[in-house]
């Protein structure tokens, strides 16, 4: 009886093994073997976090956003110029209340029209406090914003927030269908180049509507809509969106095949399954360079890479010390021992491909050990005892931090600690509550391609992410005059001015800018790098 | 019988809710240490402190204890409880999805994966071990020994990658070249990773490599019992009463020594679900593996809280079933 029981066990799962293999082969009889029929672009991509715009501030999910969605303004490819998009123009005198015309004839995947409600309510939706979407950050700028947004009367404790004061800021106009106004709370001249970001993409009211439904399937406006569901850490597909008006995207579907880690995606890659990954693993760049030399591209990035300076700290006060510990660094040195060239050394505090930047501007950014000795014998020599440097644990910056520690100590004779076991979020939060005891590594990524977003937020005095608390009146001044200077050019000027403030005063150490690589397979034409935005895949053709 | 289940039933409560509070207190030890996990989300832009504190909320991670080092949270383990028991609600992740939703979409991937590992060890593993169990001393003998210690002290994240890179990316792209390759095998099996176009043909080789070392210690396991079990005296009894040798083999010896080996195959769906974990990062499988990998990088507690609980009444689950197959392998063991 029993020898039965387990003969039938076995024959049963046998037989359900076979089902589900024939099942499983069957279904995929009708797929070109991995191939590239149809012109279907597939590329490397890790889960998005949320495919609203409102919401969505992570590389990922901005990826995916830029082929659904269009918002008023585009970059140009090769300049990183803005150009209007969506928007007929972007005009204000007084650079404070802005006057924003839409072209006509745009809609949503669902019909609803791409007006000026759409993106105030998009905005609106953005800022509203008990939404809590992580965009709201990038509405700072608009007056009224923060009656949307409620303080917590005892700050993480018991009693609930209340209900903020307004619902949609005051600074949000409608004038007519196509045409709004926004008003922000100080003039600033590169507003245009601003609204370019995913963040100020318009949402249709179907959208906001179902905020949920939306997220898993998008209510796009642009190039490409969402075909099926958004599969959570498999695939998205997109096809191409017969109510976009504007410039066709090249492939016919775009596929984001999903991988948890980018060694596997490099490995998919390797077996033909990928047509484009937007970057490497680091271990990985070497092979991909001699395996895919002329398919690889790469560029100069904008992503920051500094050593803070704790100017809240006495013995940090001088500039001359400041000035002393940069000099004693050589980049390039670190740059090829530690990262494989993988990163160019910084000279200047604005990322080399923007417009306004200029090479050199750091004069202490060069090694020079004579002139390193000399300022800090003149500063009275350094008396903070053991130098303590810091890093978030778990991101590799162990590596690099260490060999600034060893160049400065062979350079000033300054002892130095590391201090590199604290989480991203503890570390984090010691940044924003000004609790380093020495320099401290922290990056930047630009909001928006004007250079502004490398000098306001970092330096201002009382700016959100002046981790240095920095505080000079004169570039305050000049980044005041330059955010209400009357044509960009002249805004570039100041700003450039504000910028060789820092030069002298290095509130930061400038250290390296990534450098980007991409990788795309042999089944591609041409393949298209957005200076602002990255890989641009419906501007990608296939063969 | 039924009471000894009721009885094994009841047991699971105390192991539950005792991992369950573990879980708990482990991960509000990490916020409590390493703060806020929200703040990381917005990395180097210092957020407004309103908006943070809004979203913090918004995510479960507001409760006040969380601030206080090593307190142990009990209100919130409570609602927790609650959630978890009364409501069916698990939480959800820094990503706003429910974590009941986030299972439902990962697990069928992961069974699939664990059938095939667990069906490939058990057929492979137990023919391995007969072969070389009946004829010890010999060539297959030898052949399985070492093949099976090569196995053994190879770890699986070492394995795993070994054959990702060398079968699924080098052998498998000169099959790709081949025309007469058809494409289920070329781009399915070979591929060097799960393919959502192959769901069933890129999961082969994945879920062999979990079963790998499991597979070694199976025929380990049924060589060993074999060759003792032969030499047993109602062994030689059988033989003795003219029964055919398959007879012999197939129901009196057999039958005997899968008892050691089903016991171990029970105990490894619970460590092949921790293999998952590696297995399904290296070969990108949307299973439950890489759900609580990432889940304890960014430190999100609800989602390793309920995942983890979940996977541990699957594990309770199965030792349940296999001390109940004892009793259909061994007439001599009965449950009162």
């Amino acid at each position: 009886m029993r020898g039965k029981f387990l003969k039938v066990a076995v024959a049963a799962t046998a037989t359900a093994m076979l089902a589900t293999a024939c099942g499983g082969g069957g279904d995929d009889s009708d797929d070109a073997g991995g191939g590239e029929a149809g012109g279907t672009l597939r590329v490397y991509a890790t889960e998005p976090a949320f495919l609203l715009p409102s919401n969505a501030n992570d590389e990922p999910s901005i990826y995916v956003i830029r082929q659904l969605y269009r918002g008023l303004v585009k970059y140009n490819a090769e300049t990183s110029e803005t150009e209007m998009d969506l928007a007929e123009s972007i005009e204000s005198d007084d650079k404070k209340l802005w006057t924003i015309k839409l072209k006509d004839g745009y809609t949503f995947d669902n019909g609803e029209p791409v007006n000026a409600d759409s993106f105030i309510r998009s905005w609106n939706y953005a800022a509203y406090g008990p939404n809590a979407q992580n965009n709201a950050y990038f509405m700072k700028r608009i007056a009224g914003v923060d009656d949307v947004t409620a303080k917590d009367p005892d700050g993480d404790g018991p009693e609930e927030a209340p209900a903020p004061k307004a619902e949609t800021m005051s600074g949000l106009k409608k004038v007519d269908d196509l045409t709004f106004t926004v008003e922000l709370k100080a003039p600033f001249t590169g507003f245009p180049t601003t609204v370019g970001y995913s963040g100020f993409f318009p949402m249709a009211q179907a959208c906001v509507d179902d905020i949920d439904a939306c997220n898993e399937t998008p209510i796009g406006n642009g190039p490409y809509k969402i075909d099926g569901e958004w599969e959570h850490e498999v695939e998205i597909n997109l096809a191409r969106s017969d109510t976009w008006k504007g410039e066709p995207g090249k492939p016919d579907a775009i596929n984001y095949r999903i991988f948890a880690d980018v060694d596997s995606g490099y490995a998919a890659f390797q077996a033909g399954e990928l047509d484009v990954m937007y970057t490497l693993p680091p271990a990985r760049f070497k092979d991909a360079k001699a395996n895919y030399g002329d398919r690889l591209f790469e560029q100069p990035g904008d992503s920051f890479n500094y050593v803070g300076m704790p100017m809240y700290n006495e013995n940090f006060q001088d500039k001359r010390i400041r000035q002393a510990f940069s000099l004693s660094i050589d980049r390039q040195s670190i740059v090829n021992a530690v990262f494989d060239g993988r990163y160019a050394p910084a000279t200047g505090f604005v990322a080399p491909i923007f417009e306004g930047a200029r090479e050199g501007v750091c004069t202490y950014c060069e090694k020079d050990l004579e002139k390193a000795k000399q300022l800090l014998a003149e500063a009275g020599g350094w008396k903070g005892g053991k130098l303590v440097l810091w890093a978030n644990a778990g991101s590799g910056h162990e590596d690099w931090l260490q060999a600034v520690g060893d160049q400065v100590k062979a350079a000033l004779g300054i002892d130095y600690e590391l201090k590199v076991n604290l989480q991203f979020p503890e570390y984090l939060e010691k940044a924003d509550n000004n609790q380093f005891t020495g320099p401290f590594r922290l990056g930047w990524g630009p909001d928006y391609p004007y250079l502004e977003t490398y000098l306001s937020p970092l330096y201002t005095t009382g700016a959100s992410s002046n981790n240095s608390t920095f505080s000079n009146t004169e570039f305050d001044n000049l980044i005041k005059q330059g955010d209400s200077a009357d044509t960009i050019d002249e805004a570039i000027t100041l700003y450039q001015q504000a910028e060789d403030i820092l030069a002298e005063e290095m509130p930061v150490v400038p250290m390296f800018w990534r450098k980007e690589a991409a990788i795309y397979s042999e089944n591609v034409d041409t393949f298209v790098w957005n200076q602002v935005a990255g890989a641009d895949y419906g501007a990608t053709s296939l063969k | 019988m039924g009471r000894y289940v009721i009885r094994r039933l009841l047991q699971f409560i105390p192991t539950v809710l005792g991992t369950m509070f573990l879980l708990h207190y482990m991960t509000s030890l990490a916020i409590q240490f390493s703060g806020n996990p929200v703040r990381a989300l917005f990395g180097d832009r210092t957020p407004p402190p309103a908006l943070l504190q809004a979203i913090t909320d918004r995510l479960g991670y507001g409760d006040p204890c969380l601030e206080q080092k090593g307190n142990p949270c009990f209100g919130l383990f409570l609602d927790r409880v609650s959630g978890v028991f009364l409501h069916f609600d698990f939480g959800i992740n820094m990503r706003r999805q429910e974590v009941t939703d986030l299972v439902a979409n990962a697990i069928p991937f992961t069974l699939k994966l664990l059938v095939i590992a667990i069906v490939f060890e058990a057929v492979v593993g137990i023919a391995a071990g007969v072969w070389a169990g009946l004829r010890g001393g010999s060539f297959a003998d030898n052949l399985v020994k070492i093949s099976t210690v090569f196995v053994i002290s190879v770890p699986i994240f070492v394995l795993g990658v070994v054959v990702r890179e060398f079968i699924g990316v080098k052998f498998g792209n000169i099959l790709r070249d081949q025309e007469w390759v058809p494409d289920v095998i070329a781009y399915g099996f070979f591929s060097p990773g799960f393919k959502p176009d192959y769901p069933f043909a890129s999961l082969l080789i994945p879920g062999m490599v979990l079963g790998a070392v499991a597979l070694a210690t199976t025929a380990r396991l049924t060589r060993t019992s074999i060759m003792e079990n032969i030499r047993a005296d109602y062994v030689r009894t059988a033989r003795a009463k003219g029964l055919a040798n398959k007879r012999v083999i197939g129901v009196h010896t057999l039958r005997n020594s899968l008892i050691p080996v089903i016991t171990y195959l029970g105990v490894d769906i619970g460590s092949a679900m921790a293999g998952a974990v590696v297995t399904e990062s290296i070969f990108n499988v949307p299973g439950i593996g890489r759900l609580v990998t990432n889940a304890a990088r960014t430190g999100e507690a609800p989602v390793i809280i309920g995942v983890v609980t979940m996977l541990v009444l699957v594990i309770l689950l199965v030792n349940l079933l296999v001390d109940l197959l004892y009793a259909v392998l061994d007439p001599r063991i009965r449950y009162e």
